[in-house]
């Protein structure tokens, strides 16, 4: 008995560690699969989002950046087409710019995703959207767009002149009406102090890892709200009552969470039953 | 003229001259050191911009040095150099359609996707296997954590409204304090070693030091 | 109708997904090291196009259009180059000099602000007028950013008050990092739920993603069993 029990609590403290990733694999395909639609509240960060975006005036002029790869946009990708959803209803004028050579493709996704909205409000490219493409690949670049845009910045991605598009009332960062940011981190901090440190206004939508690190600037007012991972993407969709991709990983999400909470309790039962006694029995 | 290359001396002051040139104008509001200063960015933003090259030759380096060696697996630096230059014909092809996009959407973005999202796992195992209750302390990272993972699946707060004030409560203080206080220091940090960098008491931040 | 090219994607997206998820199995193999130098070849090669494509737009085209102080830049940036030369090396320290100049310009210039002075600006809170919650968050905050400080002091001897403080500090820090790494968890595993989306989401994906994850680890596990793993993965 005394064996059998020692055993088990052997097992909950040393168990491969390979168990953990098929698990964790299949909690997140499986909800994927069958979505059960969980209830989900919406914090105070994503009202104060969801706030600033109702502001927008149409005609404003919403520099879109997108300081992250690839990796990054499944993250936050429910973020960004939710305020993406939110700019082109209120008729914002938006311009892309990307911060990293794997997201030159995102603007295409996104556009994409909103294709229908786009259609319903006739958006013409160059005179309601501009896709600048990788026009912020150091710190420098993102100074010299916020001093002279003109200056700095003089074709599209394909190459194309800027000239005749709505980006010739662009000559520096007083003429944005507002950042957009999504990002992993890569140019947020050269748009904070170059741009929103003077006085353009910026949200942020920044992957779980961010979190601390950017509430700072939420607080002394830099960022006028933040968007939290995943998950405030999906309270964003729930919000502006046009579920997406946020809202469906919600129950993957969830199993993920109960997942790992789970195993550390496995793991400090088995530690409390074994490792510790057979520590101080070999000590 | 190699001399004057090598002159760390002159180095110093290009330095310095070049941290003026960016510094002051930003708090002095003089129109045509403005203009100066914006060009001084633009050409670092392009200068900067070379450096990928010397990234590109290291690895270049690296691959042909183990195809010359034969080294065991030797025949995948050969397929990682191929795909490198199909990557740069490709893109002549056009960037909207054709084969640079199909190996951005087959290749570029799944791998950077999973790059990134197999920490997920690692985490997940290390977090189960590292994470025990051995002190108070210990006990109380715990707890945090357990209190901020449960609000944080969204099941929780349909069933237990009363988390999401206590868990918001602890990121929004103590995990914002920490936040807030790294970011001071890293801010003083980063301020004493650029004026030391500027003073040159840095020299190995300007490759000085070992070629001399 | 799913087109040919779409399927295409699809299939090899999840055999090279699968391929770099393979090293969770625990050794490394042929598969795995086939995904990464696909990604570092093909990356590499979006990263020299791109690079040019913004010395080529902000630049080149900037001088062709009468900007002629930005041939500098191209002159720098050609001297940069030869920091990889055994012998030239020394060329490379001008550019060095002027951009680590204009650089450390940038950050100071601002950081001062952001990440310091604004920072205590923000941490001086009102302390005894407002609603009890506004009171909680704003001691709590206060007290944490204090404390927490003051054990990261390490030019003088942590005893008497000081000590103290700093021990008071690192428990407020435990917890802070309980938060924190519930945060950090909350986006690793968004980062991984995003993915498995990508490919569950349409549909139709669904089967070349369990057949991929299939197909991969039944090679992984024959070639281990066959004794290949050792034999085709290159050396470290």
């Amino acid at each position: 008995m005394a064996d059998e029990s020692g055993g088990i609590m052997k097992l909950m403290a040393e168990y491969d560690r390979r168990y953990v990733y098929l698990i964790l694999f299949l909690v997140v395909t499986i909800p994927l699969l069958s979505p059960i639609g969980m209830p989900i509240s919406v914090s105070p960060d994503t009202r104060q989002y969801y706030g600033i975006l109702q502001q927008v005036q149409p005609g404003d002029k919403v520099f879109f950046t997108l300081n992250t790869e690839f990796s990054g946009y499944n993250e936050i990708q429910s973020g960004i087409i939710a305020t993406m959803r939110v700019l082109v209803e209120k008729n914002a004028r938006i311009c892309f710019g990307v911060a990293h050579v794997e997201a030159t493709s995102i603007p295409e996704l996104i556009l994409k995703a909103v294709h229908d909205e786009l259609e319903a409000k006739d958006y013409q490219y160059g005179r309601d959207y501009v896709i600048l493409g990788y026009v912020m690949p150091n710190e420098a670049a993102v100074a010299a767009m916020a001093q002279d845009f003109q200056g700095s910045v003089t074709q599209d991605w394909l190459g194309r002149p800027i000239a005749g598009t709505f980006l010739d009332e662009i000559d520096d960062w007083q003429d944005w009406d507002l950042i957009a940011d999504f990002t992993t981190g890569i140019q947020t901090t050269s748009l904070l102090n170059h741009f929103a440190l003077r006085g353009t206004p910026m949200i942020v939508n920044c992957i779980g890892v961010m979190i601390p690190s950017q509430k700072p600037y939420v607080d002394t007012g830099v960022y006028l709200a933040i968007l939290q991972s995943m998950r405030g993407g999906a309270e964003l969709e729930l919000l502006i009552g046009h579920p997406g991709p946020g809202l469906t990983a919600m129950d993957a999400f969830t199993f993920g969470h109960y997942m790992l909470i789970l195993f550390i309790i496995i793991g400090n039962v088995g530690y409390l039953g074994y490792t510790r006694n057979a520590q101080r029995r070999a000590g | 003229m190699a001399e004057i290359l090598k002159n760390r001396q002159l180095q110093l002051v290009v330095m310095a001259l070049s941290f003026l040139m960016v510094f002051l104008p930003y708090f002095l509001n003089i129109p045509a050191l403005n203009t100066a200063s914006t060009k001084l960015i633009t050409i670092t933003a392009i200068v900067t911009a070379f450096t990928v090259a010397l990234a590109v030759i290291a690895q270049f380096r690296r691959g042909m040095n183990i195809i010359n060696r034969r080294s065991r697996g030797w025949y995948f630096k050969v397929y990682m150099l191929v795909t490198l230059v199909l990557m740069l014909l490709f893109s002549l092809m056009g960037r909207e359609s054709g084969p640079y996009h199909w190996v951005m959407y087959s290749v570029v973005n799944p791998l950077s996707s999973v790059n990134y999202g197999i920490l997920a796992f690692y985490m997940a195992s290390t977090c189960a296997r590292a994470f025990r209750a051995r002190n108070t302390k210990a006990m109380l990272l715990l707890l945090s954590g357990f209190i901020v993972l449960l609000y944080q699946a969204p099941l929780t707060g349909a069933f237990f409204p009363g988390i999401e004030p206590v868990a918001l409560y602890l990121g929004d203080t103590f995990g914002f304090a920490a936040g807030r206080m790294f970011l001071i220091s890293v801010t003083v940090g980063a301020i004493v070693f650029g004026v030391r960098v500027i003073m040159g008491n840095e020299p190995s931040v300007l490759g000085l030091g070992g070629e001399e | 109708m799913t087109d040919i090219i779409e399927i295409s994607v699809v299939a090899v997206g999840t055999f090279l997904a699968m391929s770099m998820f393979s090293t969770l199995y625990g050794k490394s193999n042929p598969l795995y090291v086939l995904a990464e130098e696909s990604y570092i070849g093909f990356a590499t090669g979006l990263t020299i196009i791109w690079n040019i494509d913004y010395i080529w737009k902000t630049g080149i085209v900037n001088i062709m259009g009468g900007d002629w102080v930005l041939i500098f830049s191209l002159i720098l940036g050609a001297m940069m180059l030869f920091r990889v030369h055994p012998k030239y090396s020394y060329v490379a320290r001008l550019p060095i000099a002027v951009v680590l100049g204009a650089q450390f310009g940038l950050s100071l210039r601002t950081i001062i602000f952001s990440g310091f002075t604004q920072q205590i600006q923000a941490t001086i809170r009102p302390l005894f007028s407002g609603p009890t919650r506004t009171l909680l968050y704003n001691w709590t905050i206060v007290i944490c950013v204090i404390f927490m400080l003051t054990f990261f002091f390490y030019t003088v001897e942590m005893e008497g008050l000081l000590g103290t403080s700093a021990k008071f500090g690192e428990y407020l820090l435990y917890i802070a990092f309980g938060a924190v790494f519930a945060q950090t968890f909350m986006g690793r595993l968004g980062l991984f739920v995003g993915f498995m989306q990508s490919y569950t989401i349409p549909d139709w994906e669904t089967p070349y993603l369990i057949g991929s994850m299939l197909l991969v680890l039944g090679l992984v596990v024959y070639m281990d069993r066959a004794g290949l793993l050792e034999k085709l993965t290159p050396e470290e």
